[in-house]
């Protein structure tokens, strides 16, 4: 996609699940493509969340993060991410 | 904004009136954007109808929501109008989508409107570059001062938030619109421009709009994904589960595989900072 170099989706991912949002990372370059279910999308809603999940992937060499919208059934119940 | 500020605002709103003025007849390169609408309706009030001409360069890049704009305050402003089409697409060196992309349209735009203009005993030909955008990468601007265009906003110091004061004052719809670069600015540098891309990002932003979104928005093109940049303020209210499914159904319809909305929202010149053309 680019010549910028790649972030590292693999420790990305791992950083994640490490706050409770398992999902697969992946890498084009710079961006970070999450593929979270419905779950983890409600708790990406908070502002707080968000920021936890654009810090980790600063560190992990992602200047973006975006989270893949898919068809995925509503009502289920968000994780709780933790610190 | 603060009344010394509001006040610097029109002291420069005054500057730029005689700036016209000494210029006498004067032909804008006209996209109907806050900045542009701004200049032209100050030169209509400076100049009166004959003094100044608005010209548009219209082409796929030129986003069709946003020609009907600039006509909506050239008619309500009695600004005159020339519309120009422009054929970047067709130079493989804009298509090809370099860093310095802008350089190629802006040169193609010049070298079109610039004679035009002053067939017309139209001398001296602006922009509506600003001051902030002096700070930001802007290729573009070379173009305009190889043909000798002059940006009287940047020169007297306009930021874009006294542009929008003023707009305010005089009572142009644009001043709280949202800026709106060209189409071709969706897609990451090294993916070829094409009419049908550029189509595919217009017809995925107006099914967002149509689904109520205001302010700021841009979907970034990465081939087979669509990537979403709202106002971070919206953020919270389109992640949750159904707002999130029409934004994905409103996208997908445009003609994008896959769907992601961006996490920290939208940024003026995101896809410089993925290409490390500015910094995040």
């Amino acid at each position: 996609m680019s010549g910028h170099e790649a972030g590292d989706a693999p420790a990305f991912g791992a950083a994640l699940a490490v706050l409770g949002l398992r999902c697969a990372v992946e890498s084009r370059a710079g961006l970070a493509v999450m593929a979270a279910d419905a779950a983890q999308l409600a708790a990406l809603v908070s502002l707080e969340s968000r920021r936890q999940v654009l810090a980790l992937a600063r560190q992990h060499g992602f200047t973006h993060v975006a989270v893949e919208l898919t068809a995925q059934p509503a009502g289920v119940r968000a994780p709780l991410l933790r610190d | 904004m603060p009344r010394d500020a509001g006040s610097r605002a029109a002291d420069k709103e005054i500057a730029l009136a005689e700036w016209l003025v000494a210029r006498g007849r004067v032909a804008i390169g006209f996209s109907g954007g806050v900045d542009s609408a701004f200049l032209a309706v100050v030169a209509r009030r400076a100049l009166g109808a004959d003094g100044v001409l608005a010209i548009i360069g219209r082409s796929a890049s030129y986003p069709v929501e946003q020609w009907a704009a600039a006509r909506r305050v050239a008619d309500e402003f009695h600004v005159a109008v020339l519309e120009l089409d422009t054929a970047e697409l067709a130079d493989p060196r804009y298509a090809a989508n370099p860093s310095n992309r802008c350089y190629f349209c802006k040169t193609e735009l010049w070298e079109k409107l610039v004679p035009v203009a002053r067939a017309r005993g139209y001398t001296t030909v602006v922009d509506g570059t600003n001051a902030d955008d002096l700070r930001d990468h802007r290729p573009g601007a070379q173009a305009a001062r190889e043909h000798a265009v002059a940006s009287p906003l940047a020169d007297l110091g306009f930021t874009k938030a006294e542009i929008r004061e003023r707009s305010r004052a005089l009572g142009l719809p644009t001043w709280q619109q949202p800026s709106s670069p060209c189409l071709s600015s969706r897609l990451p540098y090294g993916t070829s421009v094409t009419v049908e891309r550029l189509a595919q990002v217009e017809r995925a932003e107006r099914a967002l709009r149509d689904l109520g979104i205001e302010g700021d928005l841009r979907v970034r093109y990465h081939d087979d994904l669509a990537r979403i940049e709202l106002s971070p303020d919206a953020l919270e209210a389109w992640l949750a589960a159904e707002p999130s499914a029409r934004l994905a159904a409103a996208v997908r319809g445009a003609g994008f595989a896959r769907v992601a909305i961006d996490l920290r929202g939208f940024r003026s010149g995101s896809l410089n900072v993925l290409h490390g053309v500015s910094v995040a």
